[in-house]
């Protein structure tokens, strides 16, 4: 039996990284402090391997073939692909990968109905992957890293039930699945509002995005399967905010519990909204929510 | 705006994948533009709204918009600050229906 010791979900907007320099002070703190803290909390949680769940972004199969979930079964994954480094503006990096894991997830997933694919190969990673990693150094540590690119653009794709669905089978595949003391984190990458490509390609939805923070951090699932649609999504961003459907599959994982969250910045440049949650996995992280008054589940 | 229209079957959606994948497509794109849209099966709308820079019309045939926004870079820029963000902009002016 392994055990989820990590779960989050933050925004990979490549503004991060490559506009940083050019954003303001409070900007800059916001990032700063949400990232430098969620590095810290995956070091502290010390997982062997983090699954991280992200927007393929139509970076790996043609638009006729495009699978829901592709999983990244390689030894190691390297990027950015080549075509992102100047758009993101981030170092290299080499991740170690997790085959074994990689495979029982793609058999696990497969076996509960859940069809996936996989690809030994490295992905091509834009934003998606290469900014969670750098931004947090995943690749300095000893982490293995399992990526899971998923459809949230190309309709029809799953919605936020069945991501959340998707995720409650994750969970299955941990428990019974991995081998027994395998620390597992959870990352799912992409969001806040935004609407790459589109006519409002400048606009950030400032109270979806709190609303949305909110709605996590309290761990309030019901209201979040409900409401937060993708007509919900589409409207506070067509084309981007539904890459949040990587965080229901985490949250599916992980069931009801508190988050906590590290600030708000909605800098135009980085056109999209910027905060993170996460949500603590052990009972003393929840009692500390409660004492600090965040949360409210 | 959203995906009502997408339209799975453009070939421009082929273009604009294999334009990211392929850095020598992508350096002879910027030689002879001509010549690599000449080697895809495409509209001919769907060539003249590429020709044109015209986004709204690439849209409206059913382009998927974020490939939309990775196009606008091929053609106009991909770095990480002023490129994209004129490409961006000559996107958005587009769409708006400024141009």
């Amino acid at each position: 039996m392994a055990e989820i010791v990590f779960a989050a979900g933050a925004p990979h907007a490549p503004g991060l990284i490559g506009l940083f320099d050019a954003a303001g002070g409070n900007t800059q703190a916001v990032v700063r402090d949400t990232y430098t803290a969620l590095a810290r909390e995956i070091r502290e949680a010390k997982p062997d391997v983090m699954i991280v769940f992200a927007n393929d972004h139509l970076a790996n199969s043609r638009v006729r073939s495009y699978p829901d979930f592709l999983i990244g079964m390689a030894g190691e994954h390297k990027g950015p692909h080549e075509w992102f480094k100047p758009w993101i503006g981030c170092r290299d990096y080499v991740a170690k990968g997790c085959p074994d894991t990689a495979e029982a997830l793609f058999r696990g997933m497969n076996r509960r109905g859940v069809r996936m694919f996989a690809e030994r190969e490295n992905l091509n990673f834009d934003d998606n992957i290469s900014v969670p990693v750098v931004i947090t150094d995943l690749d300095k540590t000893d982490i293995r890293l399992v990526p899971v690119l998923q459809n949230c653009t190309v309709p029809p794709f799953p919605d936020q039930r069945r991501c959340y669905e998707i995720g409650q089978a994750l969970a299955e595949i941990i428990r019974d699945d991995l081998p027994a003391g395998l620390r597992v984190g959870l990352f799912g990458s992409g969001g806040l509002s935004h609407e790459p490509g589109g006519a409002r390609y400048w606009f950030i939805d400032e109270e979806f995005d709190a609303w949305f923070l909110d709605l996590c951090t309290e761990g309030d699932h019901a209201r979040l399967l409900n409401e937060v649609t993708i007509e919900r999504m589409e409207a506070s961003g067509s084309g981007g905010t539904v890459e949040l459907l990587a965080w229901f599959v985490v949250l599916g994982a992980i069931g009801e519990r508190r988050g906590r969250g590290f600030g708000y910045t909605a800098h135009q440049n980085f056109k999209c909204g910027v905060g993170a949650v996460n949500w603590p996995m052990d009972a003393a992280g929840q009692d500390a929510l409660q004492t600090a008054g965040q949360g409210a589940a | 705006m959203g995906l009502e229209k997408f339209d799975p079957t453009l070939v421009s959606h082929d273009l604009v994948q294999d334009l990211k994948w392929n850095p020598e497509l992508r350096a002879e794109f910027e030689r002879d533009e001509a010549a690599v849209l000449d080697r895809y099966d495409l509209l001919p709308a769907e060539r003249a709204a590429i020709e044109a820079r015209d986004f709204r019309a690439l849209y409206d045939l059913g382009f998927h918009p974020y490939l939309g926004g990775q196009l606008a870079r091929l053609i106009y820029g991909n770095d990480a600050g002023d490129k994209a963000n004129f490409a961006v902009g000559k996107l958005v002016e587009s769409l708006q229906g400024d141009t």
